[in-house]
């Protein structure tokens, strides 16, 4: 009898001082915010284009981060983003959405400056204030600041902006995976193409 | 002879190296045509001083170097400006650069500022400035100006000089070696008189005897520089194997030489030097190991920089001018996209690889795991792995098995059994890693604005509420002060009962009856006026009522019943206020009809009076007829005191009889 009331009282007392210590470590290591969101806003491109229905990558992270809308929403990020995300959530890869945009090659606005009358409203509708200018005045993009989020150009009046693919000069050029083919391959590349032989 | 440390790892390809004689330089004809790139360094391409059409002359500073690291270029022969635009380059992307293009006239005439020197007059500002007019670039491949290495803050106790040309098939330096030996020496004996407090050594390969002789027969007498023969294996020539072999010491990862105190320069740089200091002339021309089975004048030439390399492949009689040509050596070059490029301060070598070499490469295998690439790998690196990581496009983890710290030597993919391009995937690695962090930088960047403009955004609303707030409350508290000070004065409710409950006290006050006079009569002509509208009010609202009573009885409305009674209503009401007016005029015995008459007469005396003083006879008229005015005036003015007096008495006698 007395083995079991001693299991008890000491198996309380143990609860208890867990309890107690488990309770202080909740509040004295508390983290503030939710880390996930940031998480998850690192891995978005930063295009703060809209695409996915949020006016930025910030609040497109919150909402994936509430699971109130998929990871294939950010065709700027494209597949390289959507397996990101995957790997961070945990979750299955999905295919980009296609009613979000298509995953294209990164472009940056151009403003054909003859043509510019000067109305501020790509100004205002930039979201990382790139376009330079003043009422009147002839406005530009400082290229290097571009995210080629295209918001720009709906805007414009006299539809004097372009989204141009970014040129590949000798400091941004990089080698290409290269082709290797091994013995199965050249099979498999036969079989598709058909042997000339037959 | 110092004892000697080794590097890991390390290959041994055959040589050839003397398919190309080394020790015998030879000179091409001047080509009609020079191409010279802006951009033959590191750093930012230059900025051309010249338009086209000028006229040059060999070595004229015709592009001016941009920012502390970058280099000047010079006119390489005399001639026209023909063209200042894109041209293809030798870069294995095989994409255009900015190239100033020069017609040569064959005089090749030197431009007139270019002067010889006394190194021994020459202050080390002179000489510093001298090194960095010549626009001397690392001459071993990488291309680092010269003149910003030796201007380094880090204090350098080693000069690596290195003649070690460890790749197959190249001579330039053992050339360079053999011929400009004593050049070499005065040259090195400049920059270290540049970095004070520095010893040199000489680092030269034990396959080159010849030059090794040139060189210790130059460097005699010389304590401060010392030859140091190494033996063979590749790459040995690479900066961070150098330093390990000759000092032990490892360069750490992220880190330069100059940190080690180490500073390494090509032989061949140690020789543009001499030529920048002692003869003033810029870098304008080098030498060039052209080589190969597929080429018949295998050699060393000397050649102006911007000549193309068809030109001079077709020069050396190649078997086929226009095939495939590696730039640089066998282990490390790249293959010319196009043949039609200049070649620069950096180029040593043109490898024309005959056709059937060519033909002869097979196509890679599988990787069989052997881990021959991780022994020869001289930066100890796990090349394998590297390349199923790299094969994957998996960045994250390639980063972490230090990929970076390659340095693309191919000793791996020399020994890899299976053929695989391994160099190839770690540069495709590598660009992808390289684009990553741009893309990361730019994407922090484009956080913080969209950030900052948010925020911008944000306090503009913020302000713009606090200052409706601020209007707000302004208006409210002016609005209140004014009805503050307007209670005070008349509020029209407590007015209108002061005057009735005055007006109820009156009567008693029999003692008051001379002040109260006014106040009553007052009163009592409201009263008289109230009711006289009150009676046309009800007399009209009948009036309407009943007609609206008879279209409603002649349309045979249903309503009709509830109209008549009202109208019933309104006909009493109109009788009672009638009636009530009737008593009160009855009362005050007010004849409206003899007031109205008094009011008249006086009005017509008074009109009579005016007009006749309007009309007042001036000192012209006749005396009669002032005689006659003033006695009409008079009875005019009589008349105008009894109406005068009539119509008071009226006006009194119904004021007391109301009272």
């Amino acid at each position: 009898m007395d083995i079991i009331i001693f299991a008890i009282v000491s198996l309380t007392l143990m609860a208890l001082l867990f309890g107690g210590i488990l309770g202080y470590a909740a509040k004295r290591l508390k983290v503030e915010g939710d880390p996930i969101v940031d998480q998850i806003n690192a891995l978005l491109p930063q295009t703060q284009c809209g695409q996915c229905g949020h006016p930025g990558c910030r609040p497109y992270a919150e909402a994936i981060a509430q699971q109130a809308d998929p990871i294939n929403l950010c065709p700027p990020g494209g597949e390289t983003t959507i397996k990101a995300l995957a790997d961070l959530l945990d979750v299955e890869v999905l295919s980009l959405d296609a009613e979000a945009g298509v995953d294209s090659v990164p472009k940056i606005a151009y403003i054909r400056e003859d043509e510019c009358i000067g109305c501020t409203k790509c100004i205002q509708a930039c979201p990382v204030d790139a376009i330079l200018g003043a009422a009147k005045l002839m406005h530009t993009v400082i290229v290097n600041e571009c995210t080629g989020c295209d918001l720009c150009v709906e805007p414009c009046p006299v539809d004097c902006i372009d989204m141009l693919p970014i040129p590949i000069t000798s400091q941004t050029w990089h080698w290409q995976k290269p082709q290797q083919l091994i013995a199965t391959d050249r099979q498999l590349e036969q079989e598709i193409v058909g042997d000339p032989s037959l | 002879m110092k004892t000697l440390f080794d590097f890991p790892g390390g290959v041994h390809p055959p040589q050839h190296k003397q398919q190309s004689n080394p020790g015998k330089l030879m000179d091409l004809p001047l080509p009609q045509r020079l191409l010279i790139p802006l951009s033959q360094h590191i750093g930012a391409p230059a900025k051309p001083l010249v338009k086209v059409g000028d006229q040059v002359y060999k070595g004229q500073l015709i592009a001016l170097a941009t920012g502390a690291i970058s280099a000047n270029v010079h006119a390489t022969s005399s001639g026209l400006v023909s063209a200042i635009a894109s041209f293809p380059v030798a870069h294995a992307s095989g994409l255009d650069a900015m190239c100033i293009e020069l017609e040569t006239d064959g005089q090749d005439t030197w431009h007139p500022d270019i002067t010889t020197a006394n190194p021994g007059q020459l202050d080390e500002q002179e000489i510093r400035q001298r090194v960095l007019a010549a626009g001397i670039v690392g001459m071993g491949g990488a291309g680092f100006p010269s003149a910003a290495k030796l201007a380094t803050d880090t204090p350098i106790h080693t000069l690596l000089v290195n003649g070690v040309e460890c790749e197959p098939y190249i001579t330039a330096d053992d050339t360079v070696m053999q011929i400009y030996s004593h050049e070499i020496i005065l040259g090195t004996k400049l920059a270290l008189g540049l970095l004070k407090q520095s010893t040199c050594k000489l680092v030269i390969e034990d396959n080159k005897p010849q030059a090794i002789a040139a060189m210790l027969q130059a460097s005699a007498g010389h304590d401060d520089i010392e030859v140091i023969v190494i033996p063979t294996k590749y790459p040995s020539g690479g900066e961070k194997q150098l330093i390990q072999n000759v000092t032990g010491q490892q360069v750490p990862r992220g880190k330069i030489p100059a940190n080690l105190g180490i500073l390494c320069q090509n032989v061949a740089t140690m020789k543009a030097i001499y030529d920048a200091v002692y003869l003033g002339q810029p870098s304008i021309e080098r030498i060039i190991t052209v080589t190969g089975d597929g080429v018949k004048q295998a050699g060393n030439y000397r050649l102006r920089i911007g000549t193309c390399a068809d030109y001079v492949l077709q020069q050396c009689q190649a078997e086929q001018p226009n095939s495939q040509v590696i730039i640089g050596g066998p282990m490390m070059g790249f293959q010319l996209p196009n043949t039609h490029v200049p070649l620069i301060k950096t180029s040593n070598c043109l490898l024309v690889p005959s056709a059937k070499a060519l033909s002869d490469a097979s196509p890679a295998m599988a990787c069989i795991r052997c881990g021959q690439c991780e022994i020869a790998c001289p930066a100890q690196l796990l090349p394998q792995q590297l390349y199923w990581l790299a094969k994957s496009d998996a960045f994250d983890k390639i980063e972490q098995y230090n990929l970076m710290d390659c340095i693309e030597c191919g000793a791996c993919a020399y020994v890899c059994p299976s053929q695989i391009p391994l160099v190839q995937h770690y540069r495709y690695a590598k660009g992808m890693l390289r684009q990553k962090a741009t893309e990361a930088r730019q994407a922090e960047l484009s956080k913080q604005r969209f950030e900052a403009r948010e925020q911008r955004l944000l306090d503009e609303v913020t302000a713009k509420e606090e200052r409706r707030k601020t209007r707000a409350a302004a208006a409210a508290a002016a609005q209140a002060a004014k009805r503050a000070s307007n209670t005070e004065q008349a509020d029209p409710v407590k007015a209108a009962q002061a005057r009735l409950a005055a007006k109820q006290k009156t009567p008693a006050h029999d003692t008051a009856h001379q002040a109260t006079l006014a106040n009553n009569s007052a009163t009592n002509e409201v009263s008289h006026k109230d009711l006289k509208t009150a009676a046309a009010i009800a007399r009209t609202k009948f009036k309407k009522a009943n007609k609206a009573y008879e279209d409603a009885k002649a349309a045979d409305h249903e309503d009709t019943d509830k109209l008549q009674t009202m109208v019933h209503d309104l006909q009493q009401r109109s009788e009672q206020t009638a009636q009530a007016l009737a008593e009160f005029e009855s009362q005050v015995q007010v004849d409206p009809e003899a007031e109205k008459q008094a009011q008249i007469t006086w009005a017509k005396a008074n009109a009579q009076v005016r007009k006749l003083n309007k009309s007042a006879p001036d000192s012209s008229t006749p005396d009669d007829e002032k005689a006659a005015h003033k006695e009409a005036l008079q009875v005019a003015q009589k008349n105008l005191e009894q109406a005068q007096a009539k119509l008071d008495h009226i006006k009194n006698s119904s004021k007391e009889a109301q009272s």
